[in-house]
């Protein structure tokens, strides 16, 4: 049997990477039929086959470093790499909507009443539901952090009970946003002030939800013992990508919430 | 090619005990939500089968990547006639 003689991963042949591009062009034309045709059964399709793709590959993932030890210290480095560059791709990301919402409310213009808000639209009181929505988020990252520390302490019961409550808080996070989301005395369509508010909180939302789903799947991993107390990388990353969400919030908090209004 | 032997000694580590521990070892608090089946899972995935990792499993892995492939290959032709259909002028 042959042994490598180096400690990175040379990966099985995969059809993944070519059937995620292929779901990749199934959910764009299927964006484009569904707009300019409104047929939306390509766009079903692409995002079936999107998630089918995603399960898939990162189920592999987790077999070829957990079951079958690929993932030494090089290899290790490498996606922590990988998951910071993601993570600072997001930031530019986010970093593109708070320019445009920057864009327009630091310099109104006529037909919005030369103000901000403009005339007309009531925004959302800051101290309500924003407010405990922050503090469900911030209460959030200390229960991450709490479940990071019980694993590291080989405290099973403990990172359990630390990490469902993270996922419950950001479960509640999105209910309230939702229910605002009703609330909203305007809508998207109602100016620059709809359009920026409603895009950035709800790719925002979009986020909470994709960091809720992979805390999830690392609460799974965790009852199913794949995590030790000196490698849990996987834990790591749900973590560093939900401190990211909680980070987004806070702006979006202190400058579209408070100071926008 | 290149696989670690069967028991590495970081991932069989037990995350409520120490690297020496085995399943049997267990005391009865330690069965909370489930027994550890990673050893086990560690066994499979490292049998020298051939089989590449996305078809380790054997009927299950099967099913699902040619249902994928089904729905890839499907969906790509049905997306090339949509947008040659999409294309074509329309008269008024």
């Amino acid at each position: 049997m042959a042994h490598q003689a180096h400690s990175f991963h040379m990966v099985d042949p995969s059809p993944w990477p070519l059937f995620g591009a292929i779901a990749a062009l199934l959910t764009t034309s299927g964006l484009t039929m569904w707009f300019h045709l409104n047929s939306p059964y390509l766009l079903m399709l692409g995002l079936l086959t999107t998630t089918l793709v995603m399960l898939q590959w990162w189920r592999d993932v987790v077999r070829e470093g957990t079951f079958q030890g690929h993932h030494t210290p090089m290899v290790q480095k490498g996606l922590r790499y990988g998951m910071i560059l993601f993570i600072t791709s997001e930031v530019f990301f986010f970093l593109g909507f708070f320019w445009a919402f920057f864009h327009s409310s630091l310099t109104p213009t006529p037909e919005l009443g030369g103000q901000w808000p403009p005339t007309g639209i009531k925004p959302l009181n800051p101290l309500e539901v924003p407010l405990l929505n922050t503090a469900v988020l911030l209460a959030s990252g200390i229960t991450v952090t709490w479940a990071h520390h019980s694993i590291t302490e080989a405290n099973r019961k403990q990172a359990i009970h630390a990490l469902t409550m993270t996922i419950l808080l950001g479960l509640y996070f999105t209910a309230l946003q939702t229910m605002e989301y009703h609330e909203t005395p305007f809508s998207i369509a109602d100016s620059v002030y709809g359009s920026t508010f409603f895009i950035a909180t709800g790719f925002h939302g979009l986020h909470v939800i994709i960091g809720s789903s992979f805390l999830l799947i690392c609460l799974l991993r965790l009852i199913k013992y794949h995590f030790t107390p000196n490698h849990h990388f996987g834990f790591e990353a749900a973590a560093w990508y939900w401190h990211f969400v909680d980070v987004i919030w806070l702006f979006l908090y202190m400058t579209i919430y408070w100071w926008g209004s | 090619q290149g696989l670690k032997p069967i028991v590495s000694t970081e991932s069989s580590a037990l995350v409520f005990g120490t690297a020496t521990k085995v399943a049997s070892d267990l005391p009865a608090t330690d069965s909370f939500l489930g027994k550890n089946k990673v050893p086990d899972l560690q066994k499979l995935f490292q049998k020298t089968d051939g089989l590449p990792v996305h078809l380790k499993r054997g009927l299950p892995d099967r099913l699902l990547y040619r249902t994928t492939m089904a729905l890839t290959i499907g969906g790509t032709l049905y997306c090339l006639v949509a947008l040659y259909m999409a294309s074509q002028p329309r008269n008024q």
